[in-house]
């Protein structure tokens, strides 16, 4: 077997996460791929369900699959919701403390009726249930030995929660391992836990991979407002900016944060500030100042579920019009949507470069499913990693004003900071002259808006072309962004042992507008599909529809998903099958 | 060293101010106290909201961020925070600094930079023509309110003193020299301070003239007790007449101070390590 599913449901206060996390963390110790799911309910105990799920693989992977080999559920109504999703021949582990119930009706699969609350109420306390859930499980593999790593990732987890719950948590887990191996039969699946180690690893969730990328890059200062589920980036950050000579400061509103940033740009020093689809909408005006001033900023928008409040813990793809439109007057900026992980480490430290590079806000479009997942993904090597600074002037006359905003061919004018002798400026959100001084006339206005996008013009010359996945004469193509990219590209697989031949363009590059890249990618196409996780086509509208209403004869496809969920790789592969069997109705969206 | 006049802080732009603007005042002012504490323009960086006020930056020639509307002082803290050898001042009128600036002021009295603030009020919005502020009398009709106004208005000084702002003072722009003097100290004192000008709109606020202020004022008490908190409120509770000089100064951590001791505690957490750099950072991860 190449890989495993594992899914694990309990209400929130379960322990689901905690436990999901620290099976993440054996099995990436020993240097598998992983990639996770979680999902938190809101409130902090409701009644909604708290899911962590997690693929171990020895490839790399693109996505926590759809369907699982284990299932551990705590209640009859978790089971009930998620055993469709359980493979033929796979395994359900049920609590069976206050439920005798033997689900008769599920056949394909192996069910394990444990008394799991109990034993814990025996082994510990109820509270350490999920520990009893992580000592069955592995318990039931037997070529897993428990070692000194797993019980110190589980004093690491609860550390803040004093010596005697670790040493509850560490007792229930050992115990329930025990009476697995004493009082169950083995199962045969599960030993074939052989899946091949490949090299070491890293394990880290989207947001530590974008806090780590800004380090990389060298962002010496981060303002930001906590807001979830963004506000992972700024706890990390908050315990490191500190200790590499850099500063982080909480401010009172994201206005604040994203004005402080720019400051401390303005001031010399690379700044960085995150914040979700609310946060974003409020500081729309200071990324035009930001614009205008041609300070370089980089913001991250760890997207949810919208508009307004909307689902702060579930995952969309809906603040697309918003960065690439959202301030007001024509406002040269460049958004990003890294698609994984690991792809969201290098994106960081990319965003931070063309702000350097260009002069412009560069915003990163995360979301909560990408944000908030954990993947084992290749150790970062560093070395080879380019970072950019801004451009700085050769040589300062002292006698006159410094011309700032100076016309250039690429549109970028040498920056100074203060503190150096000759430099001063005021950059100011007025359209102003070379010299930064205030002015409305007709010609200054003209000129300093084509300056200032001319710097877009540079930065396209400079981006290297999107990527692409399968075949290259394919005539169906599949354009996707973020984290969607990653079901699509095993849609396209699964597509593929059909023997369908689809290719998928997923640029990371959202703005400015990839036009050359879809319009060569088109080329050859007669059928295009258009996926993602909003009800108005943001992607589609914004972007392909512009470069496809020149090829009339392609046959444009979209489906959406809008309700809070991430894509499932069947979702997009029915769809695939659906368009070329003919089967589709015009104008449908997938709910 | 040459000794510096506060011509030499001008820059060559002409104010767009109206001939008889309070804000020329503060400008003189302020470039005065400058050259008296001798800071270098390049070293030096203003900040500021948008308005009449606000344009202050441009005249003078050191460094400066002109903002948008209300915000000067989270650009200023940013600034300060990422190069904190700069002496950063900020600049900014009623409306700018109390109506939609309002909610930065208590937070930077929270964090206690190192910064200073200076409030040019004219009780009015100058620059959009003549509209009610937070420091507008209750009785002034405007365009936007021709029957009544409805709101109070705001007592900036006893805001602050209730904020625990570290250093508050109010000057009048005609007097020069108590001006500059409570800038420059404003300047020296180590965390924010905050002085609020007295400077009259001659164009849209006729309720506000040189002459209705130097009736409404009065000074302080010679021997006024500035570490006295409660006192400084008995005195900044009244608005008629309204009290001039330093109100209060308190000296204690500023951000930088406080920034500094937590860098100290992040290291001491992992063992005080003689270099620590993303490769180690990198290792949790593992």
């Amino acid at each position: 077997m190449v890989e495993l599913v594992t899914r694990i449901v309990g209400s929130p206060g379960d322990g689901v996460i905690s436990s999901g996390d620290i099976l993440t963390l054996a099995a990436a110790r020993s240097g598998r791929y992983v990639c996770t799911y979680r999902s938190f309910p809101t409130e902090i105990r409701g009644v909604d369900q708290s899911l962590y799920q997690l693929r171990i693989s020895s490839k790399k992977i693109l996505t926590s699959a759809d369907e699982v080999d284990v299932l551990i559920a705590y209640n009859e109504r978790f089971l009930r919701d998620n055993i469709t999703d359980v493979k033929r021949g796979g395994v359900v582990i049920f609590d069976s403390s206050e439920n005798e119930n033997k689900f008769d009706e599920y056949q394909n699969v192996t069910k394990y009726f444990i008394p799991i609350k109990t034993l814990a109420e025996e082994f510990a306390t109820e509270r350490s249930k999920n520990m009893v859930a992580l000592g069955v499980l592995l318990g039931l593999t037997p070529n897993f030995e428990i070692n000194e790593q797993i019980k110190s990732d589980i004093k690491k987890k609860y550390e803040d929660k004093g010596e005697e719950i670790i040493e509850q948590n560490i007792q229930a887990f050992e115990k329930a391992y025990s009476w697995v191996r004493q009082n169950l039969e083995k199962e045969v699946f599960l030993e074939k836990l052989a899946i091949e180690p490949s090299g070491k690893k890293l394990i880290m969730s989207g947001c530590e991979a974008m806090a780590m990328g800004a380090l990389v890059a060298g962002c010496k200062f981060y303002a930001g407002y906590p807001i979830t589920p963004a506000t992972e980036i700024m706890e990390f950050l908050a315990k490191e900016m500190p200790r590499l000579k850099g500063n982080i400061i909480q401010c009172e509103d994201e206005i604040a944060a994203i004005t402080a940033a720019i400051g401390a740009s303005f001031a010399g020093v690379k700044a960085m500030t995150a914040t979700s689809g609310p946060g974003l909408s409020l500081m729309s005006e200071a990324i035009g100042l930001a614009s205008m001033a041609e300070l370089p900023i980089v913001i991250i928008d760890v997207q949810r579920g919208g508009p307004s409040t909307g689902l702060p813990t579930k995952t969309e793809q809906s603040d697309l019009n918003l960065a690439i439109y959202g301030t007001h007057g024509d406002t040269p900026k460049i958004v990003l949507a890294p698609i994984n992980v690991e792809d969201s480490f290098y994106q960081t430290i990319k965003a931070f470069n063309y702000a350097e590079k260009y002069q412009v806000p560069v915003i990163i479009l995360s979301d909560v499913s990408l944000g908030e997942r954990r993947e084992c993904i290749d150790v970062f090597e560093l070395e080879n990693i380019e970072v950019n600074e801004r451009l700085k002037p050769d040589k300062i006359n002292e006698g006159e004003p410094f011309s700032r905003y100076t016309k250039t061919y690429t549109g970028i004018s040498p920056m100074t900071a203060p503190g150096q002798k000759g430099g001063a400026y005021i950059a100011t959100g007025l359209e102003h002259t070379e010299d930064s001084a205030p002015s409305s006339k007709p010609n200054i206005h003209a000129a300093m808006t084509e300056k200032r996008f001319k710097k877009l013009e540079t930065a396209q010359t400079e981006f290297i072309s999107a990527r692409k996945y399968g075949d290259e004469d394919a005539k169906f193509g599949i354009i996707s962004w973020g984290s969607t990219s990653g079901p699509v590209l095993e849609a396209i697989d699964l597509a593929n042992k059909q023997g369908y031949k689809i290719q998928a363009l997923y640029p990371r590059i959202i703005y400015p507008f990839p036009t050359k890249w879809i319009n060569d990618f088109l080329y050859n196409k007669e059928i295009l599909l258009i996926v993602e996780r909003n009800y108005c086509g943001q992607f589609a509208n914004t972007l392909v529809y512009r470069c496809t209403c020149m090829n009339k004869d392609i046959q444009i496809h979209n489906l959406m998903k809008y309700n809070g969920e991430p894509f499932t790789t069947n979702e997009i592969f029915n769809k695939i099958d659906q368009i070329i069997k003919g089967q589709y109705l015009k104008f449908m969206t997938h709910q | 060293m040459a000794i510096k006049t506060a011509e030499q802080y001008r820059s060559r732009t002409k104010p767009t101010w109206c001939k008889d603007c309070g804000d020329y005042k503060v400008l003189d002012a302020l470039t005065a106290a400058m050259a008296k504490l001798e800071i270098e323009p390049h070293d030096t960086v203003l900040t500021a909201g948008v308005g009449c006020a606000s344009r202050l930056p441009f005249y003078t020639n050191t460094y400066g961020f002109h903002t948008v509307h209300g915000r000067a002082l989270p650009a200023a803290i940013g600034i300060k925070v990422a190069n904190k050898e700069r002496t950063v001042i900020s600049v900014g009128g009623d409306g700018d600094g109390f109506s939609i600036g309002g909610n930065h002021f208590i937070h930077a009295s929270r964090k206690n930079p190192n910064i200073t603030y200076i409030i040019l009020d004219n009780e009015i919005y100058g620059l959009t023509k003549g509209q009610n502020s937070p420091t507008s009398h209750e009785d002034l009709l405007t365009k936007i309110n021709p029957y009544e106004v409805v709101e109070d208005r705001i007592n900036p000084v006893l805001m602050a003193l209730s904020f625990n702002t570290s250093y508050i003072a109010r000057g009048f722009c005609e007097d020069q020299e108590q001006l500059i003097d409570m800038i420059v100290r404003g300047i020296r004192h180590p965390g924010f301070s905050f002085i609020h000008v007295l400077s009259p709109c001659t164009q849209y606020n006729p309720r506000v003239t040189y002459d209705s202020l130097r009736r409404r004022i009065k000074q302080l008490p010679e021997d006024h007790d500035t570490s006295d908190r409660i006192l400084g409120m008995k005195y900044a509770m009244t608005q008629e007449p309204l009290y001039m000089g330093i109100f209060y100064k308190n000296i204690r951590s500023t951000l930088h101070d406080k920034l500094e001791h937590l860098r100290g505690m992040s290291l001491e957490q992992i063992g005080n390590p003689a270099e620590y750099t993303i490769k180690d950072v990198m290792k949790q991860f593992e």
